[in-house]
């Protein structure tokens, strides 16, 4: 066994799976003040995982898998090197995700509903036209998240059932198989690095959660 | 004489801009409802902004507070009859007329509690107009739950 995702780079993931669930479920059953601190919990682990992405564990690392259209190619006609964590063209997904999970967000943070009686805290600082047109772009943007997440578990279960890879398991494990030669395992961050970057996290969420008022 | 000329053109329209609101078409009405829930909108937004904000705008405040009290008065008169989904695109539903009682007491709980909410604004107890806000806007959605369709 290799290890592949650290700890913080799994529970990320999952939490970010519960909340995206979560999320949709008050806004179609009208739970906005629970909607709200699911909005708050999820720019939470997107601050974290764009932190992690730069000072977190090998795997995590932004600079270790975004890789450009050269790579891509290479992986796909099978010329690329099995290595711990994303291959080039799943960092395509990763990004993706990550900045449409961002997009949400921040649309969130600004929307207004059409009775002006539901708004995300920052809606505060713009006009009641700019504040619906937030939410209807929150709204479309959940849309394309919704078939970003459709297209990345189906992309899992190509590699799960026709690749026999261990994907699952692997972030849920941290750990999985890989045929010989073995690659270079993940290398994990620091504790201190962990606790600088949840409390990072926190403290920025919670900022915006209040209007940036102290 | 050219004031008399101008105050009796100027009755004259006056009146004529009355005749044309009373003799509005079913879709003249829907979206002149549309337009004051759209202002009512504003109102709720601008007092939620000002109720939250670190040193609230009382003037503000009871500007909005009256928009909306006299709203919750005027919306009595904003669904006249044949301006429903037959007259044209609406979320209002059939059944404000056809369960108009019970339309009518959505429409009073809401004409009840916006006064409260301008007391409080006036006041100036930031915490009892969140607490106002709260029970105006669940008159409002009492209302939209049953006589409102869901957005598309």
């Amino acid at each position: 066994m290799t290890r592949v995702w650290d700890v913080p780079t799994r529970l990320v993931h999952w939490l970010m799976v519960l909340l995206v669930v979560f999320s949709w479920w008050t806004a179609e059953t009208g739970r906005m003040e629970w909607h709200r601190w699911s909005g708050y919990s999820m720019l939470g682990l997107v601050i974290f995982r764009i932190y992690w992405g730069l000072a977190g564990s090998s795997t995590a690392r932004f600079s270790q898998f975004v890789r450009g259209p050269r790579a891509i190619a290479r992986y796909l006609q099978g010329n690329w090197p099995a290595a711990a964590g994303h291959n080039p063209l799943g960092a395509l997904s990763v990004v993706a995700l990550l900045v449409l999970l961002a997009t949400q967000v921040l649309l969130g943070l600004f929307a207004v509903d059409v009775d002006g009686i539901e708004s995300g805290p920052l809606s505060t600082y713009v006009s009641f036209e700019a504040g619906r047109a937030a939410a209807q772009w929150h709204e479309a943007s959940f849309d394309v998240l919704t078939v970003l997440i459709l297209l990345h578990i189906a992309a899992v279960m190509y590699y799960v059932f026709f690749r026999k890879q261990a994907l699952v398991s692997a972030i849920v494990r941290g750990q999985r198989t890989y045929p010989e030669p073995q690659p270079v395992p993940m290398r994990s961050a620091s504790v201190v690095r962990l606790l600088l970057g949840i409390t990072l996290a926190v403290a920025l969420a919670w900022w915006a959660a209040r209007a940036f008022q102290l | 004489m050219p004031r008399l000329l101008f105050r009796t053109l100027g009755s004259a329209a006056v009146v004529s801009l009355f005749a044309v609101a009373y003799a509005a078409t079913p879709k003249e009405a829907q979206h002149a409802r549309h337009e004051h829930y759209e202002e009512l909108g504003k109102a709720f937004k601008a007092i939620r902004d000002q109720s939250s904000a670190t040193s609230p705008d009382f003037a503000a405040l009871q500007k909005n507070a009256e928009v909306v009290n006299e709203a919750s008065v005027d919306q009595q008169q904003w669904f006249p009859a044949g301006t429903g989904p037959e007259a044209g695109k609406t979320r209002a539903l059939p059944a404000i007329w056809t369960k108009s009682a019970d339309f009518e007491a959505a429409q009073k709980m809401f004409s009840e509690r916006a006064p409260k909410l301008l007391a409080a604004v006036k006041s100036k107890d930031v915490d009892a107009v969140k607490a106002a806000f709260k029970d105006t806007g669940g008159a409002c959605k009492n209302c939209h739950d049953t006589f409102r369709a869901p957005e598309e």
